[in-house]
């Protein structure tokens, strides 16, 4: 079976279809690149796959698990073990420095831990920043302090939205080869929407997307 | 948020202090209904027309201040009531004549202060005008000092005696046919030294419920012992039967239920006036804190993307509301002593006792306050959709 198996997914808005009966597989420890217009369903299509959204049809499964089947509160506790989030807003709690909005998911996991807070920071490049709030930090260091918060608990997958829409190209680079570095040594699964072909190049397999459809999947060699 | 919590805590720690002390209070303040017990001889009627009228003895009448609720014996006043002839000029009237004491203090047993007893104590709202009467004067009734053209400073005779009149009373009761002496003037003039054939008693009381009702004499020794150390009108008469010999001490009931109807009535009104503070308060703490839970969608759709579930995030927002609770409950403490003082002193003239008991109500009321309040707003605001807050706030 399939890591991340998505069958017939479709979902309907009051006055919009977002996705029209979507399948794919992932298998496990890939780096997937989502492309594709705004408003061709792939951030719709990710927020599925993290559980944040349901379908108004179909189905995922994740590592064999149904998500349909999963309460809101179990959901979170499968999203907590097993997926972290990387948004292109940073999305960060503007009143918590660094290792706090990191040791904010060990709270929500299990319990925090500061010394391991700061080493996912030094990891990320941002010893230096640990106790500054969003507010003093640069687009790329909020977007590192996101990658530290997604990967504290050792998800399976990261899901990515964007991660680096905000960003300037060294900045998007950086990040990239972070999120590289990281992927090559603890080898979970990345699924990342962008709409930038520079981006979507850094993934092991490209989908399309148009019109709530996956139109092309294609293989890409780094 | 703390502001609601601390006006809401303040609100209802001043009610409950003022519950506490208001009965005191008001209880005092309707002194001035006048006497609620009335001591009489046990036996009169059958053995008066035989001959045989009993009287109180005079002597006893500070004993009253010896029984387990002296304190609460606010006034006392004996009466002496005996038929007499009064004379003026060519007129002349049987009369029922009063001796008593207008105001008299009386040396308290054991101490070495004195108790202010007489009319004045019992009776306040008596109008005299002119002075009280001495050894040699009277007061007379209104209506009987019109009825013989009698005016103040002029002389009338009581069987045969000449007094002059003091003072004319108006009470708008029976008073105002009589004639008043001083009690050891009207004991002298009837032969009945030591003797008076009524008092009065204003004591403050516990207002009667339904056990005050209960026949002593079926209780048992237990109900006994709670009823007679319970301030109710009926104990307290019941104090004051066993402290003047062979007599018979009765609530004066029309006073006793009016005052116990107004007090009851008075401390419904405080009750519900602070479930209605605390449920106004929670109600302004739940509008502020959906204000402001909306304001934060997006960090509680930023939780539930980072795996939180709907128990962790409550757990964040009450442990807030927990903060501002307790704040607010110390702010509204504060508060409520000044309130308590303020009111006290405007109203009652007079001090109000401060509570450091109630400081612990006052946080209670203010956790429950911040605890109601924001229920509502944090369960509403957990149903939100991460995808839907997430996508708003980019």
């Amino acid at each position: 079976m399939e890591f991340i198996s998505v069958k017939d997914v479709v979902k309907e808005y009051e006055t919009a279809v977002a996705l029209r009966g979507v399948d794919m597989d992932v298998e496990k420890g890939r780096w997937v690149s989502i492309v594709g217009p705004s408003g061709s369903g792939k951030s719709t299509l990710l927020n599925i796959i993290g559980g944040l959204d349901s379908p108004t049809k179909g189905s995922v499964f994740i590592d064999g698990v149904d998500l349909g089947s999963l309460s809101e509160d179990a959901m979170a506790r499968f999203r907590r073990e097993n997926i972290g989030f990387v948004f292109q807003q940073s999305h960060l709690v503007p009143y918590l420095t660094s290792v706090e909005n990191v040791m904010l998911a060990q709270y929500f996991h299990s319990i925090t831990d500061e010394a391991e807070a700061v080493e996912a920071l030094n990891r990320v490049g941002l010893g230096h920043r640990l106790h500054h709030r969003p507010s003093q930090l640069s687009g790329g260091e909020q977007q590192r302090v996101c990658i530290a918060r997604a990967l504290i608990n050792s998800p399976k997958i990261l899901l990515a939205d964007e991660p680096t829409g905000n960003l300037d190209r060294e900045n998007t680079r950086l990040i990239l080869e972070l999120l590289k570095k990281l992927h090559s040594e603890e080898h979970f699964t990345i699924i990342l929407v962008t709409h930038d072909p520079f981006v979507s190049k850094w993934a092991e397999r490209l989908l399309t997307m148009e019109d709530g459809r996956i139109i092309k999947d294609e293989p890409l060699y780094c | 948020m703390v502001v609601s919590v601390a006006m809401g805590t303040a609100i209802a720690t001043s009610l409950i202090t003022l519950s506490l002390d208001i009965k005191g209070k008001v209880s005092r303040e309707l002194r001035a209904f006048g006497a609620n017990i009335t001591i009489e001889p046990k036996v009169e009627g059958f053995a008066d027309i035989a001959g045989q009228k009993r009287y109180l003895r005079e002597k006893d009448i500070i004993k009253a201040k010896t029984i387990f609720w002296r304190h609460n014996i606010l006034g006392i006043a004996p009466f002496l009531e005996e038929k007499a002839k009064i004379s003026f000029q060519d007129r002349k009237k049987d009369v029922t004549i009063v001796g008593t004491w207008f105001e008299k203090e009386l040396p308290l047993p054991g101490e070495k202060t004195t108790f202010r007893a007489g009319v004045s104590t019992v009776s306040p709202w008596w109008d005299i005008k002119g002075r009280t009467p001495d050894k040699s004067s009277v007061v007379l009734g209104v209506s009987l000092a019109e009825e013989l053209g009698i005016k103040q400073g002029e002389e009338v005779l009581l069987d045969g005696k000449p007094y002059v009149v003091s003072g004319i009373l108006s009470t708008g009761g029976k008073e105002d046919e009589q004639v008043f002496l001083d009690l050891d003037v009207a004991q002298e003039l009837k032969g009945l030294e030591g003797a008076v054939s009524r008092v009065l008693v204003s004591a403050l009381t516990t207002p009667m419920d339904d056990f005050a009702y209960k026949d002593p004499a079926t209780m048992s020794r237990k109900e006994y012992e709670k009823w007679y150390c319970t301030g109710y009108v009926t104990s307290i008469a019941k104090q004051l039967e066993e402290v003047f010999k062979g007599s018979r001490a009765k609530p004066i009931w029309h006073v006793a239920e009016t005052e116990g109807n107004v007090l009851e009535r008075l401390s419904i009104l405080v009750y519900l006036l602070t479930a209605a503070s605390l449920l106004a308060a929670a109600l302004s703490m739940s509008t502020t804190m959906a204000a402001s839970l909306l304001r934060r969608l997006d960090e509680i759709g930023l939780m539930k993307s980072i795996g939180a579930d709907s128990f962790k995030i409550s757990i964040i927002f009450l442990s807030e509301a927990f903060i501002i609770g307790c704040v607010g409950g110390l702010v509204g403490y504060a508060i409520s002593v000044g309130v308590v003082k303020f009111i006290g002193l405007k109203v009652f003239g007079a001090v109000l006792e401060e509570r450091v008991l109630l400081l612990p109500v006052a946080l209670v009321s203010a956790l429950l306050i911040a605890a109601l309040g924001s229920l509502l707003p944090i369960r509403r605001a957990l149903r939100v959709k991460p995808a839907v807050v997430l996508k708003e706030a980019r």
